[in-house]
């Protein structure tokens, strides 16, 4: 919805704010210029905020990165050096940057899709008619309102290898017990802490969902259409503006997820590389760079190549879904 | 996934109600049974981990250890909970956290909704790119910034110390400037146009005006970045030293033993009491939460 809505804002609030203005000039004393100019200072006068700290705590730092990850700097060691793309050099060499990198990406591909879709079957489920519909809504959701640290708490005593009441279930089924915070099924409990909090995803479909036309879903009841054609065909196309956002952010905030270290026995940068193997993704490569060996300019190198890849998957994501995602431009049909 | 299949089912029932034989209706009634049942095991999968870290908080520590898995404790150990207290500098810790997520949440409500009506109510050449960057900014992972800016921090000696939190409040955040954006650009022109002929100031505008009429977002606003702050651990991990730190961190690091072996019966009853609060304060802020939400069309 987000990424649908922000070219409509400028039509809704752009046609008043022009004739205001000008009665605003009729009836105050102040003549058109100055009023224009004091508009403009005072717009900078309350962007400011924003527009200096991203200036400082984004531009600023990020600068600061890709300075850093032409050197060796480490922090500590007087006779640091400048060494061109020495660095980035040794990360294409460098195979645990590739293995943790290849981790990270199929994290996304298939925590992103897994939790979108469990998120809208939660929204189809939670949008139909049902007693008490707003308790189930809340208690759906309640998980997505944990914050990082409370889902990495509760997940390690869920899967705690003796204590944990899934291998207390496996059990009933006379399965052995799995130490499911190690290797390899690390992964699958980074994957589940995920769909655990597919209530955001639930909330926002349901929202989006709520905005479908009526008229359609009647319409194409009387020609006929199967309940899946219509929400393959009519449910799905009007929510794909907010799919896509959702694909986007779910990218970027899995490339980012902290949830490795969290499900860590050891949760301090000491312990980042005890990790799990499979659990071992860039960042926490990164990481482990940055703050366990002190390596802040090979460090920046990799937060670079991060950066660049996310910019580069977020524009194939735009270019390859522009044809499929289907935006709302027509006001009335809103209604 | 089942959950489509199972209510596009559902879906198909008003047609059968139209024709007055009985097995339409039991069709009807078997349906929504089926909706219920998928309903309940979903809504179990979801609160049964929160109910396992209650149990797991509530057993003896040779209970923990115990195999098959006892599902239920032997005895109730309510002083695990006391205990959970005092084995870390549990208020301690609860004060960092609270006075950290406060300056945090307070500061950069404030600064997001100040923000939020400069790109909602004024005009200026360069508008639509800084919008636009700003927008883009909501993509850029956090995570990348914050390394070199704990170095930077670092460097001018804010190691250890809140100010990071109070220059990340005053800077607002892009998620809620649009936030605010969004609800004050809704808002009824005749508004400011009375008090411009009046010769109020912007400033008098918005904090006599629009600010006493954005409740919800503030509200929204407010429990966002208080529940994002409160979770946070990379930041206070990496910026603050034991004593000084959040409880997210202390949770994570010290319920160990001597041994570092962790206490996970202790571990649990400090993670109810810290997830607790949280699930209390979204229940009691739902209704502001959910309306100023929708009311600026972010979803």
């Amino acid at each position: 919805m987000t990424v649908g809505q922000i070219p409509e804002i400028p039509q809704v609030t752009g046609q008043p704010r022009k004739v205001a203005r000008t009665g605003a000039v009729r009836s105050g004393d102040l003549p058109r210029t100055s009023m224009t100019a004091r508009r403009h200072r005072a717009f900078y006068m309350f962007t400011s905020p924003w527009i200096i700290g991203f200036l400082l705590l984004t531009i600023g730092p990020m600068a600061y990165a890709l300075w850093l990850s032409f050197t060796t700097f480490d922090g500590i060691s007087p006779n640091w050096k400048y060494v061109g793309f020495g660095n980035y050099q040794e990360l294409l060499s460098d195979s645990v940057t590739w293995d943790s990198l290849g981790r990270a990406g199929l994290f996304a591909i298939t925590s992103v899709p897994l939790s979108i879709i469990a998120g809208m079957g939660l929204a189809v489920l939670v949008n139909r008619p049902l007693k008490a519909r707003g308790l189930w809504r809340t208690l759906l959701y309640l998980p997505a309102v944990v914050p990082p640290v409370g889902a990495g708490l509760i997940f390690k005593q869920l899967f705690n290898r003796d204590s944990g009441a899934t291998n207390g279930v496996l059990n009933i089924f006379g399965i052995d017990a799995i130490a499911w915070l190690d290797d390899p099924y690390a992964r699958y409990v980074i994957l589940m802490a995920v769909l655990w909090a597919a209530g955001n995803i639930m909330i926002i479909s349901l929202a989006g969902l709520q905005d479908v036309p009526r008229e359609l879903h009647e319409a194409a009841r009387i020609d006929g259409a199967s309940a899946w054609r219509t929400f393959r065909s009519i449910t799905v196309p009007l929510l794909s503006p907010v799919l896509l956002f959702q694909a986007v952010t779910g990218m970027i905030a899995s490339v980012q997820t902290i949830m490795p270290m969290l499900l860590a026995a050891d949760a301090s940068p000491k312990g980042v590389t005890s990790i799990p193997q499979s659990n071992y993704m860039y960042m926490m490569h990164v990481f482990a760079e940055y703050f366990a060996l002190g390596r802040y300019g090979y460090g920046s190198a990799l937060l670079w190549v991060l950066f660049v890849l996310i910019l580069i998957a977020t524009g194939l994501i735009f270019k390859f879904t522009s044809g499929v995602v289907f935006y709302n431009v027509d006001p009335e049909a809103k209604k | 996934m089942t959950a489509t299949t199972v209510t596009s089912q559902a879906a198909q029932t008003p047609e059968p109600l139209n024709t007055p034989d009985s097995g339409g209706r039991v069709r009807v009634r078997a349906s929504r049974l089926v909706l219920y049942t998928v309903l309940v095991v979903i809504t179990g999968l979801m609160l049964g981990p929160f109910g396992w870290l209650v149990i797991t908080g509530l057993k003896t520590t040779p209970e923990l250890a115990a195999s098959p898995v006892h599902w239920l404790p032997e005895t109730f150990q309510w002083h695990n909970f006391a205990d959970a207290f005092t084995k870390i500098e549990y208020l301690g810790y609860t004060r960092n956290s609270l006075i950290i997520s406060l300056i945090y949440a307070i500061l950069v409500t404030l600064s997001s909704a100040w923000v939020g009506f400069g790109f909602a109510r004024l005009n200026a050449p360069g508008k639509k790119i800084l919008f636009g960057v700003l927008l883009g900014s909501m993509m850029l992972p956090q995570m990348i910034t914050l390394f070199p800016t704990y170095l930077i921090f670092a460097k001018i000696g804010m190691v250890d110390t809140y100010w990071p939190w109070v220059l990340w409040g005053m800077a607002s955040a892009p998620y809620l400037v649009f936030l605010f954006r969004q609800f004050f650009a809704g808002m009824p022109r005749e508004l400011e146009e009375a008090a411009i002929v009046d010769g109020v100031g912007y400033a008098g505008i918005f904090w006599r005006i629009f600010l006493p009429q954005s409740w919800p977002v503030l509200t929204a606003s407010f429990v966002i970045a208080f529940t994002w702050s409160w979770g946070d651990f990379i930041a206070p991990m990496l910026l603050l030293s034991s004593d000084k730190t959040t409880l997210s961190v202390a949770l994570m690091t010290s319920y160990v033993t001597e041994a570092g072996m962790p206490v996970n019966n202790l571990l649990a009853a400090g993670s109810v009491m810290y997830v607790v609060p949280i699930l209390l304060i979204f229940l009691v802020a739902q209704r502001g939460f959910v309306a100023g939400m929708s009311t600026t069309g972010l979803k």
